[in-house]
């Protein structure tokens, strides 16, 4: 976890809830994901349980744009034959 | 006998509830409770049928769990709060360039859990019904004697025990507060928003301190994780569980399974480190220590999971067990859809839940061991090379705020970004997600019965 002499990216990651997040990118993230939920649970039509799925399918909607827009944070070793 | 539409949707829903859990398992960090609480909300709120919704559980239960100790096996990386404890033996096998090894003996391990953990929750819930009555009668005061039960339990019992009682009277005088403005009628308690805001009062204490200037520069700054794979050969043909464990892993995961299963009650982290540590303590070669710790302990999550969520539910009907009250709470309440007088424990028959736990662990097996056992490497990529931290957080942050709007206007938004920061401090400080659901539920008894 701790591998803070990376050259390729500056070091401008911080840990969050186990994993490691770009504060921009996670604020953009959270923009992107209330926009798209709160946006569909208010357009949808005002009977029983619709403002929910319009809600929730916000949602997907939002995750599946940030996860093209932001990078993860994680390199792989692929590493061949015995030891790792 | 049942309709076959409404059996054609409990597969359709097993069938989604295993693939999606799947990915998400596979996603670092992924607490039980939070990723798996609020996606049940939404679905009972929206109204599908309850045996569908229990049946969507149950399949989400059992491929959380095989699946979250596959970063373990690869990265070291747990996948939740469940697989922390396998990490040190999974870095045994890791080690000796035997990831591979560890996974399908932990998803093997969680195969006899499930086998287990199903008969024996059927089993045990039908026995305990008889006493339902007498338990419920006294069901605020037990969920108070819960809380101080849970405190008592964990490593930080002092701070657990203090807090009970400010955190029930912060999540009152908001309930008081509302009725008194008038945004929630009088005879409603808002629950699901402040369950969230527990539930991810972590993360809004690490969002609010990067507000702050100085606490953000002084945060320590990574460039990214490395994480190291290692080329295994695939597996040929469908794997068989009862291969790939030796008849020794075979009988202690069934030992551990059973004894999981019938202290549903008690913390199924907590127990998962004391047994699975018991049964390998004694084993000199490291390799085959490891592989029996994992396979154990895998087997005990699983059916701890199983036996917390279905004994409470089919016998009792109130959340009694760390399960029950945190990834099932939906089971159990989700105003105004369902109460603790009126949740799946009224509605649904004896042989409802049988067929709901039968056909979710049937499909979720079929799909997700297969799955893991062959492609564990290509999906543990995919999600890793894929998916975002950050997306994920801003999905949970999302469903958060707008289901606080939905419990109780704009102002409730403060209210549970309130409840989150003090919830996520006393987190931090040890008190754990058991004991402050716990007091959720205490908090009318405690504030109106308690001193009075």
């Amino acid at each position: 976890m701790n591998h803070p002499q990376n050259n390729r990216e500056e070091n401008r990651n911080v840990e969050v809830w186990e994993d490691l997040v770009y504060i921009k990118e996670l604020v953009l993230s959270i923009v992107i994901c209330s926009v798209t939920t709160l946006g569909g649970y208010f357009i949808a039509p005002d009977e029983s349980s619709q403002p929910l799925f319009y809600g929730l399918t916000g949602a997907l909607l939002g995750f599946i744009i940030a996860s093209i827009l932001i990078k993860p944070k994680r390199i792989f070793n692929e590493v061949e034959g015995e030891d790792v | 006998m049942m309709d076959p539409m409404l059996v054609l949707q409990m597969v359709l829903a097993a069938v989604i509830a295993a693939t999606l859990y799947t990915i998400i398992g596979v996603a670092p960090g992924t607490d039980e409770t939070a990723v798996l609480a609020p996606v049940t909300l939404v679905l009972v709120l929206a109204g599908f049928e309850p045996i569908v919704i229990l049946t969507f559980f149950i399949s989400a239960i059992i491929a959380k769990k095989l699946t979250d100790s596959i970063p373990v096996a690869i990265a070291g990386i747990p996948g939740g709060v469940m697989s922390a404890p396998m990490v040190e033996h999974a870095l045994v096998l890791k080690k000796h360039g035997m990831p591979d090894l560890s996974i399908r003996k932990m998803a093997s391990g969680s195969v006899i859990g499930t086998l287990i953990g199903v008969p024996v929750s059927l089993l045990l819930a039908n026995a305990l019904a008889p006493l339902a009555d007498e338990i419920k009668a006294f069901a605020d005061p037990i969920f108070f004697i819960g809380a101080i039960f849970l405190a008592l339990m964990s490593k930080n019992r002092w701070i657990a025990l203090v807090s009970i009682i400010p955190l029930a009277l912060l999540i009152q005088g908001l309930r008081h507060l509302y009725w008194g403005v008038g945004i929630v009628p009088e005879d409603t308690n808002v629950f699901i928003s402040f369950f969230l805001g527990i539930t991810i009062g972590p993360v809004i204490l690490t969002l609010f301190e990067l507000l702050n200037h100085d606490k953000r520069v002084s945060l320590p700054r990574y460039g990214k994780k490395e994480i190291f794979l290692k080329k295994s050969a695939q597996q040929k043909g469908f794997p068989n569980p009862f291969k790939i464990l030796t008849k020794m892993e075979v009988g202690i995961s069934s030992l551990t399974s059973f004894v999981g299963t019938i202290t549903f009650f008690l913390s199924p982290v907590g127990m998962t480190i004391l047994l699975g540590e018991t049964v390998s303590s004694g084993v000199k070669d490291p390799v085959k220590r490891a592989s029996r710790a994992i396979s154990s302990m895998d087997a005990l999550t699983n059916a701890a999971y199983i036996g917390g969520t279905l004994i409470p539910l089919i016998a009792l009907g109130i959340p009694l067990s760390p399960t029950a009250i945190g990834p099932a709470n939906a089971l159990f309440n989700a105003p105004p859809v369902y109460s603790l007088e009126h949740n799946l424990h009224h509605i649904l028959s004896t042989a409802d839940f049988v067929w709901a736990t039968l056909i979710g662990a049937a499909v979720a097996l079929l799909i997700t061991y297969f799955v893991t056992v062959k492609y564990a490497l290509p999906i543990c990529k995919f999600v890793f090379r894929k998916v975002p931290h950050e997306a994920m957080l801003g999905l949970l942050f999302a469903l958060v705020l707008m289901l606080a709007y939905m419990d109780a206007g704009w102002l409730n938004i403060g209210g549970v970004l309130l409840i989150g920061l003090v919830a996520g401090f006393l987190h931090r400080l040890g008190v754990h997600y058991g004991v402050q659901f716990m007091t959720l539920y205490a908090a009318p008894w405690i504030v109106n019965n308690l001193f009075l």
